[in-house]
């Protein structure tokens, strides 16, 4: 790994980038830090999830294993894409095998990205972020030596199990559904929780306490005993589930018993996969804001003549850009075209009451009056408000949908998609197409599921002590053998009965002894309004 | 951020680890329960499948997909299989490790040289010229002395005397050593079904075992058996020659012995000798094998194996033998008595 300062020619294409994204358009940027790597160097990273150092364990060894096998087979290629790792500052490594026009593009693509990872509404960015996974490395590597080897190794596969169980931006992430008088252990958590608490008075707590508005300021005895009722409800492990809380790791990091090396792993896993959360929710958005960027950044350098090769850009950029049916939807296809076609509603006076009340069809297609706001600044206020769920609810129309190719399939998949004849509005000999509309609806359900089971924690204190996991059940099976080794490396992370109640079975792994028992199995609304009445989400 | 170099060698070390794991489960397998031929020859890679692992975690799926069980422990299996190849030699490496066996080679190598030579340097004098080189060095020389100056229209190249070179032979010397291995069978005993399965397993590691020791292509192996006479049979033939009644099993030490001393080089060449039977000789039979073995095959063979299979009360070749050779370093005297004792049998012969 070595700084882009050793290489000329792309120092000087960092500079040309840089001054384009900031001095030109304006961006606001971290920081950013660019290092080029060996090609093995570079799988490595994409292992350790864009880490320079991992802790070691089975499943990267196994990974880079099989990465190098591919390369060594001709399986895999090269690797030209970019990885970033966002923040303040920024880290973004390059491949050296690339030529320097795919590195230029690569940079200008990582503007896109540490822009979106300011400003987006799930607020992404901290401070340090590689720098504290650094330290976080460094404590579990201490934490192996005090742990013993087939220990560690144990509880780091049994915490691999966990990672799937990881949503700290879900509606039932951990502040909304466990009150707790204790911290959180993320420390950016601590972070805001600080700001949200910052003196308004610059030198006095107390005066600070005087001044600052409270609820109870009209009644101390209220507020007091709203206090009282609170602690109250608390129970003496210092939480209470007041909801089913879907960040299940997050939960266990923080109240699983567990010495300080085995907390020192889940602090690792849940810090390096959290981030895939905010990815996923923003995909679209975040991968066509960097498109959007990279391209208005690399025709200024072709311009210039700063770079060479715009022939081979294009053809990259083409090879990225295509248009997948919607169940394979491209996000740097999709998120792009939208963004221009955002920029050219607002450029149009298109995002206005006017607009939506005009009745007159033929004045609605010839619309453009400009409502004299930046484009751009509107673009921006989405980033700042919306996820992926809410962009394609408010701007993917059907004659998109159309436009995008989102609802043509290649006649080959049809038979694994279960589509009849009369799905089918319009088919030639490689493709059909089909109904546009209820295209939309399929791509927002992904963001209830993400294809993955919805899994909750509704009790703590399931026969004697235990976790009661619910599967709030979508019509599809879980996968029946991998229950019991789940629900045994919970068992051993939680160090207590562990159950799942999953179509109408509960499966129950306590004292290493596994039971399936057939039960009735509540509603999910039922489970969530029981808590919130205080009441046992389940009773066998 | 103070990381140089990014790699995942320690993780790639835990991964190995665990393959490792694999591999030797496989090789306890193959000893104590499998059939070594199913490896291949000693050519090829050897490809090695198992289950591939996964963490397990909530998932959607069919459980009726693939073969993968779930695992009781640990990470768990998933549907797919997970393959690797591993070469011939590096199984048998394991194998010996496993079992503790001694490098053989050992035994016959620095005894005799093959000397050849190979033409890796050179000098100013001889008789193959180095045309290159010594073009080179006439072109430097005429560079030098303003001969070669292509810019002023000279092209002039001297070719001096002392701008020669000569390549010159370089003698090599690689140990020079080969093995003939003795398989002798008493074709007298019932030799079928459980019998002459575990014979066959014995012999097919032994064969394996001392091709990869010296190398397939210097190792022969010949085969024996014997009712009351003996006879030299094809490969082939060893397991399938019928019983043709009487037993005297001299006759074959007898024949072996004379066979290794008339057609082989001694000095040169390496002597194993492995009897398999069932033990059922006459005492006086017995006492013959035991002087043949001390004074026709001792001086100059490696090891001698002598191998009850699965003996009877009758039994009783080995225990004779044992009398003059328990402690021997040479001659090996063990009972095959059941499949769970080959890893042993193994083990007897060659530790």
């Amino acid at each position: 790994m070595r700084s882009i300062a050793t290489d000329s020619e792309l120092k000087h294409l960092e500079q040309r980038i840089l001054y384009y994204a900031q001095d030109v358009f304006h961006r606001r940027l971290p920081e950013m830090r660019f290092f080029i790597l060996d090609p093995a160097e570079f799988a490595s990273l994409l292992h350790k999830r864009v880490y320079p150092k991992s802790p070691q364990n089975l499943w990267e060894g196994k990974e880079m294993i099989s990465t190098r096998y591919r390369v060594n087979s001709g399986q895999e290629s090269s690797l030209y894409y970019e990885v970033v790792q966002t923040g303040r500052p920024s880290y973004a490594y390059l491949n050296e095998t690339n030529s320097a026009m795919v590195q230029a593009s690569v940079m200008a693509h990582v503007v896109g990205h540490c822009e979106f990872s300011e400003i987006n509404i799930l607020h992404d960015s901290n401070d340090d972020r590689t720098e504290r996974v650094m330290y976080l490395v460094n404590r579990v590597n201490r934490s192996r030596l005090g742990m013993g080897e087939a220990h560690y190794r144990m509880y780091w596969n049994a915490a691999e199990s966990l990672v799937s169980l990881i949503a700290p931006n879900s509606q039932y992430n951990l502040p909304s559904s466990v009150d707790t008088d204790i911290l959180y252990s993320d420390p950016f958590e601590k972070e805001k929780e600080k700001e949200s608490s910052l003196l308004s008075f610059p030198y006095s707590y107390t005066l600070n306490q005087i001044i600052q508005k409270r609820d109870s300021d009209l009644n101390m005895v209220e507020f007091e005993n709203q206090r009282k009722a609170k602690n109250e409800t608390l129970s003496r492990r210092g939480y209470k589930l007041k909801a089913p809380c879907q960040d299940i790791m997050g939960f266990l990091r923080n109240f699983a018993p567990a010495s300080t090396g085995e907390r020192n792993i889940l602090d690792y896993l849940y810090t390096v996969n959290s981030t895939s959360d905010f990815v996923i929710r923003t995909q679209i958005m975040n991968e066509g804001w960097a498109m959007y960027w990279e391209h208005k950044i690399m025709k200024q350098l072709f311009e210039e003549r700063a770079c060479k090769g715009i022939v081979d850009y294009c053809k990259i950029f083409a090879g990225v850009c295509y248009p997948r049916p919607f169940y394979q939807r491209n996000p740097y296809h999709l998120g792009y075209y939208m963004w221009n076609h955002v920029e050219e509603l607002y450029r149009q006076g298109r995002v206005s009451l006017d607009f939506v009340e005009e009745t007159d069809l033929q004045k609605k297609v010839n619309w453009d009056k400009p409502s004299g706001k930046d484009p751009l600044q509107a673009m921006e206020h989405i980033i700042e408000t919306c996820t992926d769920y809410e962009f394609l609810r408010r701007f993917l129309t059907p004659e998109l949908i159309e436009e995008l190719h989102l609802n043509r399939i290649p006649k080959a998949h049809l038979p694994h998609l279960k589509l009849t004849a009369s799905d089918v509005v319009k088919e030639n000999k490689h493709y059909v197409w089909i109904e546009p509309v209820p295209v939309k609806d399929q791509m927002l359900n992904f963001f209830t599921h993400f294809h993955r089971p919805r899994i909750y924690l509704i009790d703590v204190d399931f026969l004697e002590g235990g976790l009661l996991l619910y599967h709030r059940d979508d019509g599809r099976p879980l996968r029946k053998k991998w229950i019991r080794p789940t629900l045994k490396n919970i068992n051993m992370v939680w160090k207590g009965p562990v159950s799942l109640l999953c179509e109408d079975n509960l499966y129950t792994l306590s004292s290493g002894k596994f039971n399936n028992t057939t039960v009735r199995c509540p509603d999910f609304e039922e489970v969530a309004e029981r808590m919130m009445d205080g009441k046992r989400p389940f009773v066998i | 951020m103070t990381e140089d170099k990014i790699n995942s060698s320690d993780s790639e070390g835990i991964f190995n680890d665990f393959i490792r794991e694999r591999l030797d489960d496989m090789i306890e397998n193959i000893i104590s329960e499998g059939d070594m031929s199913t490896l291949g020859g000693r050519e090829s890679e050897i490809i090695v499948e198992t289950d591939d692992i996964q963490p397990p975690r909530f998932t959607y799926g069919d459980d009726q997909e693939g073969q993968g069980g779930s695992g009781d422990e640990g990470p768990g299996k998933e549907a797919g299989r997970l393959s690797f190849s591993v070469s011939y030699d590096v199984i048998m490496q394991l194998i010996a490790e496993k079992l503790k066996l001694p490098n053989l080679l050992k035994e016959g190598q620095g005894k005799i040289k093959e000397v050849s030579y190979e033409f890796k340097t050179y000098g100013t004098a001889g008789i193959i010229l180095d045309k290159k080189r010594t073009f080179k060095r006439a072109l430097k020389t005429s560079i030098a002395m303003n001969g070669y100056d292509p810019a002023n229209g000279r092209y002039n190249i001297l070719l001096r005397r002392k701008d020669r070179r000569f390549k010159l032979p370089e003698r090599v010397e690689t140990p020079r050593y080969k093995a003939v291995v003795f398989y002798i069978g008493d074709i007298s005993y019932s030799t079928y079904g459980e019998r002459l399965k575990l014979e066959k397993r014995v012999v097919n590691f032994i064969q394996r075992w001392i091709d990869y020791n010296y190398g397939a292509d210097k190792v022969e192996h010949r085969y024996f058996v014997h009712d009351s006479e003996a006879y030299e049979v094809m490969e082939d033939q060893f397991f399938n020659v019928s019983n043709a009644g009487g037993t005297r099993a001299s006759a074959v030490f007898d024949l072996v012995s004379q066979v290794a001393r008339n057609e082989y080089e001694i000095n040169t060449t390496n002597f194993f000798a492995f009897y398999f039977g069932d033990g059922e000789v006459f005492h006086d039979d017995a006492e013959e094998i035991m002087d043949l073995i001390e004074l026709s095959m001792l001086p100059f063979f490696s090891r001698i194996g002598v191998t009850e299979v699965k003996p009877s009360g009758m039994s009783q070749l080995v225990s004779i033998l044992e009398e003059r050779f328990e402690h021997d370093s040479i001659v090996r005297l063990t009972q095959l008595k059941d499949s769970s004792k080959v890893k042993k049998v193994i083990c007897d012969l060659f530790r």
